[in-house]
């Protein structure tokens, strides 16, 4: 071996080794700049390009005559951007200063919240006008920290409507998973509850973007002419069936006491008037919900939060006998010239069963009975009917289905039947006097108000249902058209046109009859049909129920009122009922003749 | 005095040489114009003025090194040598308490030893390795080159500037190899590195054994010798696990991302992504001179010192690139070329220093600012913004030229 290379040999070795060197160097150009091109072009452009998105006005909500319901206010959110204010601690005090949350909160919010280096990430809600003007003039020592328009709900109606309206709140991090709000980021204000919920995907809009052109440290540098800015799209408005004037007036009627009424129009199935109570002040949920009042919200025994209408079940108590008088027609049990005699109770093997008036009704058919609400008529009535054709007729009227009214969580009855009640007392295990305690509608069947409307409904318009909605119709804000609700019209097959006369006649002598046990719920001229209850309730006072429709000639609108531990469905139901006739057909008669 | 310049034949020069630096300085001019174009600071914005300045400045060293004849580096070479190690101490002096000593303040100007430091231990390994005297199969003398690199390299690692202490080992081994060393030898230097790095897992580390032994086996050297390295290199494998495992998490982690095995994404390694995205997004073409948004953004930071080359990534795209990689190589190949040429020895060892030098701020800047090297801090010849590494540079050049014009003489 040669002991030295020559310098020419040596000049070779470190040329070559100079080039594999840059060969390995122009290579690695050449996967950067032309294989991996695209793919870093576009990162350049995440760095230099900020989106801004422009929140969209959120639709407004209007009465059926276009009164405004549910309007927006301004209001603004602060934001920080965490890139920016990564390292920044001068940054995070002042804004934590004016903002009035510590820098450490600051940050824990951003390391909780933030989803992106330049997504913005919401600090405070509604900030008010001293806040802002703050940040517009320290604007050079506040980078990253920003303001945007965010909506906030005011009702200026003086209606409160909290179920029916909803509100308005932070998506929640388990809801960001759901495919609805794919789109959503951590702090967007979503629809929570009723309709704001229901049709949040309509009244939300469209965000708007703008792109500007920022330098690495998040400064602005000009809007970019390449990237045109995207305008928001507002929400569409919703005209909604609701009747302001009935629901101001049944809210303030009710509004000492635990329940609710619903009020619908025979022919459309609009809602007119959907009051639930006790409510809560819907203010409440426009600004951030401080701690304290959700949990006295939650808290509160009397259930502010609960849709009573719409989410709880009752026994419906003796409205519910013209389900039976339905079905004892229909299957041929009786006629209505059928007499049962009522000294005040009866027996079921060594089981006593008393009627209301404890006096008994003597002997009665069936529009005496229907007309007095008389217990023993319908037990003797659901023996002869039996459990199997009235659960069959409790499911033709629809009590095992919900309405279907644009609310969210509307809960289907609950109809016991022969498989249920093997279920609860095993097989052919149950007593038999438990027919008489669904004949009167107790024991185990569960309705809501909102179900009892329906049959309300049903019954006026001889078997035609149409489905309960809220919303008439959509409206876009920028081109005025129109959307109508869409709405299913459903014919009770099982139940005849005969049927329906004798129970319409029932009902009418239950507000006409001399001992009528509705006569409180007619007012002037306007004849009312109706159907008291009074539900027994293990838990205290019983529940009032009074269901019905009036014109009686030619029914426009059908009803159900419920008050909780109310008593006497005629006694403290049925005025109310009064209430609404007495709003809905003499005051629009007096709009009227203004016109 | 004429007499000693008559023999210089300017027609000698090696003008391609001169032309490839002279365009690599213009393409630094306007990578550092186009990235202090937007700057608010007047500082940066009289960064492209000043370059301008100190490029005369360098223009002008230059010359002065090309006129001076070789005798005089020889007789300098003592003198400068100790200074440079007086000035690395005495700035370790002055700036004790400082976290950060790497500067000399004269007046109201501001000197860094360690370039100087380059250019003295390039002369000073020259004129020791040229000496009559000198035998590269003698242990002692091996020992004393490394010494000599050693002693400025310890003192600039702790000011601490471990980049630039790196670049004397890279002088080291190519002006020993250059000046004679066996081959023989330069394997058994290599060695350790070797095992050191393949001793983390068992079978690159088998692997590297065997191969040490086939090689150790072909050189055919005394069996004493041979079964020596082989024993040191086991005991270095066994050795650096172990002082791997004692060192804290915050040192391994510190030398993962020095070596650019760990990313850090909160410091250097953003600067690493955003070099990429500039180069990258550059394309074929480039985005155009001033129209480079991480740039003109300022999305990188230190666009115009260490990271000016992804400016040119951004701007000129993969042509632009290419001209300066090209350039780059050219110049190293035709140093290499004068190294081999010149006839004297002293001559030819100091310009392998000088390209040494230059070349190891190349590859190691330019693969740092794709994401292939770690980031050091060195910053790239000819084209990086800052005054003092621009006269060491032009220095070398100098060095070169120097070499190119005597190359006919003994």
């Amino acid at each position: 071996m040669q002991p030295f290379m020559t310098l020419a040999k040596k000049q070779v070795v470190y040329s070559a080794f100079v080039i594999i060197l840059f060969m390995i160097l122009i290579a690695r150009f050449f996967y950067l700049q032309i294989y991996k091109q695209e793919q870093y072009f576009k990162a350049s452009e995440r760095n230099r390009i900020r989106e801004i998105t422009v929140e969209p006005n959120r639709g407004l909500m209007f009465d059926r005559n276009g009164e405004v319901l549910v309007d927006n206010y301004p209001s603004y959110s602060a934001y920080a951007i965490p890139f920016e204010v990564r390292k920044a601690d001068s940054v995070l005090n002042l804004a934590g200063r004016i903002l009035d949350i510590s820098p450490a909160e600051i940050r824990s919010i951003i390391a909780r919240e933030r989803s992106g280096q330049f997504t913005p990430v919401k600090l405070k809600r509604q900030i008010d006008f001293k806040t802002i003007s703050l940040i517009e003039e320290l604007r050079l020592d506040l980078p990253g920290i920003l303001y945007q328009n965010e909506p906030r709900r005011y009702y200026p109606s003086g209606i409160r409507a909290p179920h029916l309206f909803g509100y308005l709140g932070e998506v929640t991090k388990s809801e960001l998973n759901q495919p609805e709000y794919k789109n959503f980021r951590l702090g967007d204000i979503v629809g929570k509850k009723g309709l704001e919920r229901y049709y949040d995907s309509e009244l939300r809009g469209l965000r708007g973007y703008q792109y500007v052109e920022v330098d690495a440290y998040g400064r602005e540098i000009k809007a970019l002419k390449d990237k045109p800015e995207i305008l928001p799209v507002p929400g569409r408005n919703l005209h909604l069936t609701i009747d302001a004037p009935l629901q101001r007036m049944l809210e303030a009627r009710m509004d000492s006491l635990q329940g609710g009424a619903v009020v619908v129009d025979c022919h459309t199935g609009g809602v007119l008037a959907l009051v639930s109570k006790p409510d809560f002040d819907p203010e409440i949920f426009t600004k951030p919900v401080p701690v304290e009042v959700w949990h006295s919200l939650i808290n509160d025994p009397r259930k502010p939060l609960y849709d009573r209408m719409v989410q709880s079940l009752y026994p419906p108590g003796s409205t519910y006998k013209l389900v039976l008088v339905a079905a004892a027609l229909e299957t041929g049990s009786i006629t209505p010239s059928w007499k049962a005699f009522c000294p005040g109770y009866t027996w079921m093997g060594r089981r006593r069963f008393d009627c209301w008036n404890i006096n008994g009704h003597g002997e009665s058919d069936l529009l005496q009975a229907i007309e007095q609400s008389c217990n023993v008529y319908f037990y003797k009535l659901g023996l002869k009917v039996g459990l199997d054709h009235w659960a069959h007729f409790s499911r033709i009227f629809l009590f095992d289905k919900p309405t279907g009214i644009d609310l969210i969580n509307e809960r289907a009855g609950l109809v016991p039947d022969r498989a249920y009640l093997d279920r609860q007392f095993g097989k052919d295990q149950w007593p038999k006097g438990l027919i008489f305690n669904l004949a009167i509608g107790q024991g185990d069947l569960l309705v809501s108000p909102l179900q009892m409307a329906r049959l309300a409904m049903i019954i006026a318009n001889e078997g035609v249902y149409r489905q309960f909605h809220i919303l008439n119709y959509l409206e876009d804000p920028l081109t005025k058209t129109k959307k109508p609700a869409q709405v299913d019209s459903v014919r009770i097959v099982g139940v005849s046109a005969e049927t329906f006369k004798i129970i319409k006649q029932g009902m009418y002598r239950v507000c006409n009859g001399d001992r009528g046990t509705g006569r409180a719920a007619n007012y002037r001229d306007i004849t009312v049909a109706g159907k008291t209850g009074t539900a027994q309730n293990p838990h205290g006072d019983d529940h009032a129920w009074f269901i019905g429709f009036a014109p009686f000639e030619a029914p426009q609108i059908a009803f159900c009122i419920f008050v909780e531990n109310g008593g006497s469905g005629g006694r403290n139901a049925a005025p109310i009922a009064r209430e609404i006739i007495k709003n809905y057909f003499f005051r629009a008669k007096t709009n009227d003749d203004k016109i | 005095m004429m007499t000693k310049f008559e023999d210089i034949k300017v027609s000698n020069a090696d003008y391609a040489f001169f032309l490839a630096v002279l365009l690599l300085c213009i393409i630094g001019l306007i990578a550092i114009y186009s990235a202090s174009y937007q700057a608010e600071s007047p500082a940066l914005k009289d960064n492209f003025a000043k370059q301008l300045v100190w490029l005369m400045l360098g223009l002008i060293l230059m010359g002065i090194i090309i006129i001076l004849p070789v005798r005089f580096f020889w007789s300098l070479a003592y003198v400068l040598y100790f200074l440079t190690i007086f000035l690395l101490i005495l700035t370790l002096v002055i700036n004790r308490g400082n976290p950060v000593a790497r500067w000399l303040p004269i007046g109201s100007f501001q000197f860094q030893p360690s370039e100087l430091a380059k250019i003295s231990v390039v002369i000073f390994l020259a004129r020791y390795l040229a000496e009559e005297k000198r035998d590269l199969n003698k242990f002692k003398d091996i020992l004393i080159a490394f010494v000599i690199v050693l002693v400025p390299a310890l003192l600039i690692v702790n000011q601490p500037d471990l980049g630039t202490s790196l670049v004397f080992f890279a002088i080291v081994l190519p002006i020993l190899f250059w000046a004679g060393l066996p081959s023989f030898y330069l394997f058994i230097i290599l060695t350790p590195f070797i095992t050191m790095i393949s001793s983390f897992n068992f079978y690159t580390y088998f692997l590297a054994m065997a191969l040490i032994i086939v090689v150790l086996l072909l050189f055919k050297r005394k069996i004493l010798l041979s079964s020596l390295v082989i024993i040191a290199n086991i005991v270095m494998g066994i050795i650096t696990p172990m002082l791997w495992n004692q060192m804290r998490e915050y040192q391994r982690h510190r030398i993962l991302t020095f070596l650019g095995l760990e990313m850090d994404p909160k410091g250097l390694s953003y600067q690493v992504i955003q070099s990429k995205v500039a180069i990258g997004s550059g394309g074929f073409w480039g985005k155009g001179i001033l129209k480079g948004t991480q740039t003109q953004l300022r999305f990188l930071p230190e666009q115009h010192t260490d990271f000016v080359f992804s400016v040119v990534g951004e701007e000129l795209g993969f042509i632009g690139s290419s001209i300066v990689l090209i350039l780059f190589l050219f110049l190293l190949l035709r140093a290499i070329y004068i190294a081999a040429k010149v006839r004297n020895k002293f001559s030819g060892l100091m310009v392998i220093g000088a390209t040494a030098v230059l070349g190891f701020h190349i590859i190691i800047n330019i693969g740092m600012t794709v994401g292939m090297m770690p980031v050091t801090g060195l910053p790239l010849p000819f084209l990086s913004y800052g005054g003092s590494f621009l006269l060491v540079s032009m220095s070398f050049v100098g060095i070169i030229i120097n070499a190119s014009i005597r190359r006919f003489r003994y």
